[in-house]
C-alpha cells in the first residue's frame, strides 16, 4: 500500500511539477518594446540615407553643335577664367575687368536687373582649374541666371585677358 | 494590462524592410573610382536612373557608366550596363552616340574631380555637343552656407 501510495504520491507530484513547469512557460512574455523601437529607427535611418545619397546637380545647357545663335552685343556678358584662376568679366565688346569670386555674385545679379535679357557665356581657360569653372556656375545659379552657356576660350579671349592683367 | 496586441506581424514588417533598406544601400555605391567633387549651392538632386555617367578622374581618365537596356549589345563592350568603362577621349563621341541611340531617356551626369584641370572636361562637354546632348549635369557635393 504504502508502494502505491508513495507512487501516488510522485505521480501527482510529477503532475504538480509539469503543470507548474507549463504555467511557467506561459508566463514567459518577452517585452519586445525596446527591440521593436532599434528596428523602427534602423529602418528609418537607411530609409532616409538612400534618399539622401543622390548626388547634387549643377545642370548646365550647351548650343547644339553648329548652331549660332546671334545676340546682340550689349546683351552678352562674358566671364573669362585665366589659367592661374583669375576672372574677369565684360558686357559686349567691353575690356575685361578683374573681380573676384566674391565679387561675381553682386556684380551678376546688378546687371541682370538691369538688362533682363543679359545672356551670360563662361568661357574656361584649359589649364585653369575645373573647380573654379564649378564655382562660377554655381554664382551664377546662386544668382537665379538659367539664361547662360559655356564656350571654349579662343586664343582672342586669351589675348584679351593678357592685355587685361597688364592694366 | 489586459490589453495586449500582438505585435509579431508589424515586427517582421519592419525587420523585411529593414533587411530591404540594408541591402539596397550596401549596393549602391560600389564606386571604384576615387573622385573628390567640388562642392556647389545646388539642390537638385540626380535622377534615379537611366543614367549616363561620364567620370572624370584627377589624372583627367575618362570612365564611362550607363544604363543599357535589356536586350541591347554593344559592339566591344560586354551586354548589360555599362560599369564605368575607361574610354579614350577620341573614342568617346561614337560612344556617347551609340548610347544615346539605344536609349534615348538617358540623362547625362558629369563626375569629375576637383583637382582636375578644366581641358578633360572640356573635351568631354565637346563631345557631348558632337553626340547632340545638350542638356547634362556637373556632379557637385553640397557645400554648406557660409
Amino acid at each position: 500500500m504504502g508502494a502505491t501510495d508513495s507512487t501516488a504520491d510522485s505521480r501527482a507530484a510529477a503532475r504538480h511539477t509539469g503543470r507548474r513547469r507549463r504555467k511557467r512557460r506561459l508566463g514567459i512574455r518577452i517585452d519586445m518594446t525596446p527591440m521593436v523601437d532599434v528596428a523602427f529607427l534602423l529602418l528609418t535611418f537607411f530609409m532616409l540615407t538612400t534618399v539622401f545619397s543622390r548626388p547634387q546637380t549643377l545642370e548646365i545647357g550647351i548650343p547644339e553643335d553648329e548652331t549660332r545663335v546671334q545676340i546682340a552685343g550689349g546683351n552678352l556678358m562674358t566671364i573669362r577664367v585665366a589659367a592661374d584662376g583669375a576672372l574677369f568679366w565684360n558686357l559686349g565688346q567691353g575690356a575685361p575687368q578683374l573681380v573676384t569670386l566674391d565679387q561675381l555674385g553682386p556684380v551678376l545679379s546688378a546687371r541682370n536687373r538691369a538688362n533682363p535679357h543679359l545672356m551670360t557665356v563662361l568661357k574656361v581657360d584649359r589649364q585653369g582649374r575645373y573647380e573654379m569653372a564649378v564655382d562660377v556656375l554655381d554664382e551664377l545659379a546662386l544668382a537665379g541666371i538659367t539664361r547662360f552657356t559655356i564656350a571654349p576660350m579662343l586664343p582672342e579671349d586669351l589675348e584679351l585677358i593678357r592685355r587685361a592683367h597688364k592694366e | 494590462m489586459g490589453v495586449r496586441l500582438d505585435m509579431t506581424p508589424m515586427v517582421d514588417v519592419a525587420f523585411l524592410l529593414l533587411t530591404f533598406f540594408m541591402l539596397t544601400t550596401q549596393f549602391r555605391p560600389a564606386e571604384t573610382l576615387p573622385v573628390v567633387l567640388p562642392g556647389s549651392h545646388a539642390a537638385s538632386k540626380a535622377p534615379g536612373g537611366n543614367l549616363l555617367t561620364i567620370t572624370v578622374t584627377s589624372g583627367g581618365v575618362v570612365f564611362v557608366g550607363a544604363d543599357v537596356p535589356p536586350g541591347v549589345y554593344l559592339p566591344g563592350l560586354p551586354a548589360g550596363p555599362l560599369r564605368d568603362v575607361r574610354v579614350a577621349m577620341k573614342d568617346l563621341p561614337l560612344l556617347l552616340v551609340r548610347l544615346r541611340s539605344t536609349n534615348p531617356a538617358l540623362q547625362t551626369l558629369i563626375k569629375a574631380d576637383r583637382g582636375v584641370s578644366y581641358g578633360p572636361v572640356e573635351d568631354v562637354m565637346k563631345a557631348l555637343q558632337v553626340a547632340r546632348i545638350s542638356r547634362f549635369a556637373l556632379v557637385t557635393d553640397l557645400e554648406r552656407q557660409i
